[in-house]
């Protein structure tokens, strides 16, 4: 397990430096000028000619090593060690942003990623209170009315979309039963709609890999060894049963989790959250290439973490996993 | 089931952490919904209208506008009194003595002349710098110091260190290795510095920008402009704290070049001269004003704390102002602005505003003698784009495609909206006309087929509308192409494209005809008439006309005002009428929501918004703006339903307080 996790550490820089390559390439090959307000007036050539100069943004090579010494915290360490009078304020400097001038990259990370986290984290516990109870319901008497109805449901679940979702849940609760707020972040109960708008799919998701699981497990010799034995039927199905029915959604929880984190432009939009997902999309409309490097390797990272995470607690959950 | 609920209750734990270690801020006396988040609060470097709109309530600037008066006249704010020179070209500005930063510092000329100059080091990069080219000497001054910095960056250190480092024993790369790496890292920091000090010496000689002495500035202008005061007036002119921005910035030794770190904008860092001070600023979430304590003027701040929110969904900022979120929206995009505005019409909605306001819709046509693939572009000819123009019925477009108030347009100029100027006629819609300009081009239907040919027999190339996606365009284009088709015969083909891709095709002229839009800077009819100047940075239509250009500097020469806006009328009247560059559709409208302070039968009310500035050039003061309680409404007089602030149903936008009434452009389309 120790060289697992290790080996997994390892590999981290790696898949980062690859991922870091692409996002690269993709974004230098962006159309449009990244330094210019897309909408306003222009800056004569000479200032344009400046800007570039000043992000190394006239060469592609440079800019790659550049930014790469950077964010590796190589920057940092160098200018540590040398004592040159210059200061890095960080050791992983993500650059500044493009768009918004007096914000750099790791300042919006740092107060968009904790909202992120807080919506994705609370949507993926409704989603998996939400999941494990329809799916068991539903693994229970399989084709019974309840069993249907959870599963239309956690169709419609999957199907709506989100700012459907979250447009009528706005208007039906703030706006017509004046519960709640529009556009507001900070209290717990302006957190729920959003967090439910969002846990919606991936409940939907736990269900289906719940309810299937269940009815494989509860056909299997155990289960019907364990009634033999005289184990009461909500012992059976909780314990041992579920138990094993879950592992499939533990390795889903994983992704789920980052993508719920990261994933989240649309509810981020229509609720007006300050998460992480909306810089995913704006900084690539804007070619804001700073931004699109930092969120991309946050992400990235945070997907091999996670992953991580869900392979130590599946073992945990089931120590007969090497 | 321990293991599972084990790590829900982890996860739970961890979440609820995260949770409690944030808090809201506190109400605010005003509140106010903006679009975006602001991009920056460097006076210097701002160039979003929502940036410069917080400048003006931030930041004083050395005169102010004053937004309720008819001609948006120009009155004192850091400076009390200015006197203009006879030469047209000098002004002198004496500044308050009472003028205060919020620290509690005085505010003096040397203040000005420091963050001028900052807008115009090529260093700063601002968006606005040519705002700055203005005064004497400023272009020398920035060309002065890029030329430094390009031959200062491709020395080698040890000639960096030579020629700027003021050390006479280094003189060759071997002496300069000799020196342990900190001395050598000294002598390249001071060259820097020396190298910046000789750009300032060069400042000093050159640009007719001085402090007199702590409350007197005298600048002087490279040309006679009428308009100096106006520029001066503008968000980018606001001063910033010298100690302040000098403690965030540094000089690269390697590059020369000054180096910023934004971070001083941060509150409670930040220290400003106007009517405010930001204390929060949480990115993405809210923005926290609070009345600049030492201001001078504290009894015109009308509410002493103000929040700014920005909410990007067009839809989610109008249900949060709905649900009582703000005070006022300062920006309605949903697209059922249109089915707002005519329920406030039915007297069913009072919430919704519209305001014309000091910038024109319009499209551009690609005036190259080339299209980007080689071929010869129809549009070169100006006849070609007058028939182009007399084909659109833009009331048609205006009242049934946009259907949200705005005046159809014949002229680039919004009308009204500049003292003093006289806007031309600009073409009409008339079919038949744009069938003979286009026939006396050498276009028609030679074949039969429908599709004009010229006189090899080539059929008139299909025209290419580019636009850009996710906004109304792609109805507008529509519209036009159509009235292309019916009144000229020829094919139209739309071409939507992202914001970026657009904006680089539009900038390479590589397009047929593209949307575009302008909104004025300043209070003068170049603002709009420089963008049709060979060569400007925003003249995106490769439009070249040196008869045009010698009407620009023959207006730009000429001492006598009424004189020279008679100029700039002709000049206007040259592009609306016969060259045609753009074709405009319509003047923009603005849309804010807010309760009006008077109700229907003219009774004061609780919550309602005054202050609010209806003038086209659409400047808002946030000290200006103050939510009525009920005390205040209790004191209000009420009002008489028929002079209500609002606008009449037959007239839905107000013209402003223009001082004259608009143009007969309101009649467009009376030809059909």
């Amino acid at each position: 397990m120790i060289g697992m996790i290790v080996r997994r550490l390892i590999q981290l820089p790696i898949i980062l430096l690859v991922i870091y390559t692409i996002t690269f390439l993709l974004a230098w090959s962006l159309p449009g000028e990244a330094v210019i307000n897309d909408e306003g007036r222009q800056p004569p050539a000479a200032v344009l000619d400046q800007m570039k100069k000043q992000y190394a943004l006239d060469d592609p090579v440079t800019f790659y090593f550049q930014y790469l010494y950077r964010i590796t915290g190589a920057r940092y360490a160098y200018l540590h060690a040398t004592d040159r009078g210059e200061e890095a304020p960080y050791v992983f400097d993500f650059g500044p942003s493009f768009k918004y001038e007096d914000w750099n990259v790791n300042q919006i990370i740092a107060s968009s990623l904790p909202v992120s986290i807080v919506l994705g984290m609370s949507a993926i516990i409704i989603a998996l209170v939400v999941g494990l109870t329809a799916g068991i319901v539903g693994a229970i008497k399989p084709n019974s009315m309840a069993d249907l109805a959870t599963l239309a449901v956690a169709l419609i679940g999957i199907s709506l979309p989100s700012f459907v979702v979250g447009t009528v849940l706005l208007i039906l609760f703030p706006v017509w039963l004046g519960v709640g707020s529009v556009a507001a972040w900070g209290g717990l109960g302006d957190m729920f709609l959003p967090a439910f708008t969002l846990s919606l799919p991936f409940a939907a998701y736990i269900a289906r890999l719940t309810r299937m699981g269940m009815i494989d497990e509860l056909h299997a010799d155990y289960v019907r060894t364990a009634r033999a034995k005289g184990l009461p039927w909500r012992k059976v199905v909780l314990k041992h049963a579920l138990k094993n029915a879950f592992l499939p959604v533990l390795s889903y929880l994983g992704p789920a989790t980052a993508f719920a984190m990261t994933g989240s432009f649309v509810i981020e939009t229509v609720f007006s959250i300050p998460g992480m997902g909306q810089h995913f999309v704006d900084a690539v409309r804007g070619k804001d290439l700073f931004m699109i490097m930092g969120v991309t390797l946050i992400f990235a990272g945070m997907l091999v973490l996670f992953n991580l995470v869900v392979d130590v607690l599946y073992r945990w959950v089931d120590p007969r996993i090497e | 089931m321990g293991k599972v609920a084990a790590i829900l209750g982890l996860l739970v734990a961890s979440l609820a952490v995260l949770v409690l270690s944030d808090r809201s801020l506190p109400p605010a006396e005003l509140t106010v919904i903006n679009r975006s988040e602001f991009n920056t609060l460097d006076p210097q470097r701002m160039s979003y209208l929502h940036d410069l709109r917080l400048a003006y309530s931030i930041y004083e600037p050395l005169v102010r506008w004053d937004n309720e008066s008819p001609d948006f006249a120009i009155v004192p704010a850091a400076a009390e009194r200015w006197e203009a020179h006879d030469d047209g070209r000098t002004y002198t500005f004496f500044l308050r003595e009472d003028a205060r930063w919020s620290n509690g510092e005085p505010v003096t000329a040397h203040d000005f002349v420091y963050s001028w100059r900052r807008g115009m080091l090529p260093d700063t990069v601002a968006d606005y710098s040519s705002f700055f080219m203005h005064i004497d000497g400023a272009q020398a001054f920035f060309d002065h110091r890029t030329r430094k910095l390009e031959t200062y960056a491709e020395l080698e250190p040890w000639r960096k260190a030579a020629r700027y480092g003021g050390d006479a024993d280094v003189d060759s790369a071997e002496s300069f290795a000799a020196l342990p790496g900190a001395a050598q890292r000294d002598l390249l920091q001071r060259a820097a510095e020396n190298l910046y000090q000789e750009s300032l010496d060069f400042f000093a000689e050159n640009v007719g920008l001085e402090a007199v002495d702590d409350t007197t500035l005298r600048v002087r202008t490279a040309k006679r402009i009428a308009y100096f005061l106006d520029l001066a007036a503008f968000g980018v002119y606001c001063p910033v704290n010298p100690d302040l921005v000098n403690s965030y910035r540094r000089i690269n030794p390697d590059s020369g070049r000054i180096e910023q770190s934004f971070d001083w904008t941060k509150p409670p860092k930040l220290v400003t001269n106007g009517p405010y001070v930001p204390v929060a600023w949480r990115f993405k979430r809210e923005m926290f004003l609070e009345e600049n304590p030492h201001y001078w003027n504290k009894p015109a701040v009308k509410s002493k704390t103000v929040k700014i929110i920005p909410i990007n969904d067009p839809n989610t900022s109008v249900l949060a102002f709905e649900t009582g979120a703000a005070n006022w929206n300062s920006d309605v995009t949903v697209d059922y602005v249109a089915d707002m505005l005519e329920a406030k019409d039915r007297g069913e909605y009072e919430w919704i505003h519209a305001f014309s306001t000091f910038g024109t819709y319009f499209w551009s046509f690609n005036c190259t003698p080339t299209l980007a693939g080689g071929q010869p572009n129809p549009f070169h000819d100006a006849a070609v784009r007058r028939a182009f123009t007399l084909a659109v019925d833009k009331r048609e477009i205006a009242e049934n495609v946009k259907r949200s108030g705005e005046k159809p347009a014949r002229v680039f100029v919004p009308p009204g909206s500049i003292p003093g100027f006289d806007n031309p006629e600009g073409l009409p819609f008339d079919p038949t006309r744009a069938r003979a300009e286009l026939r006396a081009a050498g276009w028609f239907d030679r074949d039969g087929d429908g599709v004009p040919d010229n006189a090899s027999g080539t059929p008139f190339p299909v025209v290419e509308m580019l636009y850009s996606t996710g906004s109304y365009h792609d109805d507008i284009a529509l519209a036009m192409g159509s009235m292309w088709e019916e009144h000229l015969g020829v094919k139209v083909r739309l071409i939507a494209k992202e914001l970026k891709i657009y904006k680089d095709n539009l900038k390479s002229q590589n397009y047929m005809v593209a949307r575009g839009g302008w909104f004025g800077d300043y209070g003068d009819p170049t603002t709009f008439l420089d963008l049709h100047r060979t060569g400007d940075g925003n003249n995106d239509r490769g439009y070249s006309d040196p008869d045009f250009d010698r009407m620009m500097d023959a207006a730009a020469l000429e001492q006598n005002p009424e004189e020279r806006m008679r100029l700039l009328a002709e000049a206007e009247r040259y592009t609306m009428e016969e060259t045609l560059p753009i074709l405009p559709i319509w003047h923009y409208n603005y849309y804010y929501l807010y309760k009006p302070p008077y109700d229907a039968e003219g009774r004061p009310q609780v919550g309602g918004l005054r202050g609010i500035s209806d003038h086209p050039r659409l400047v808002q003061y946030l000290w200006k703006l103050d939510v009525i309680d009920e005390a205040e409404a209790a004191a209000m007089p009420p009002r008489s339903p028929r002079d209500a602030d609002e606008p009449s149903p037959a007239m839905p936008v107000r013209t402003g307080a223009a001082p004259r009434p608009a143009p007969p452009a309101a009649d467009e389309g009376a030809a059909s």
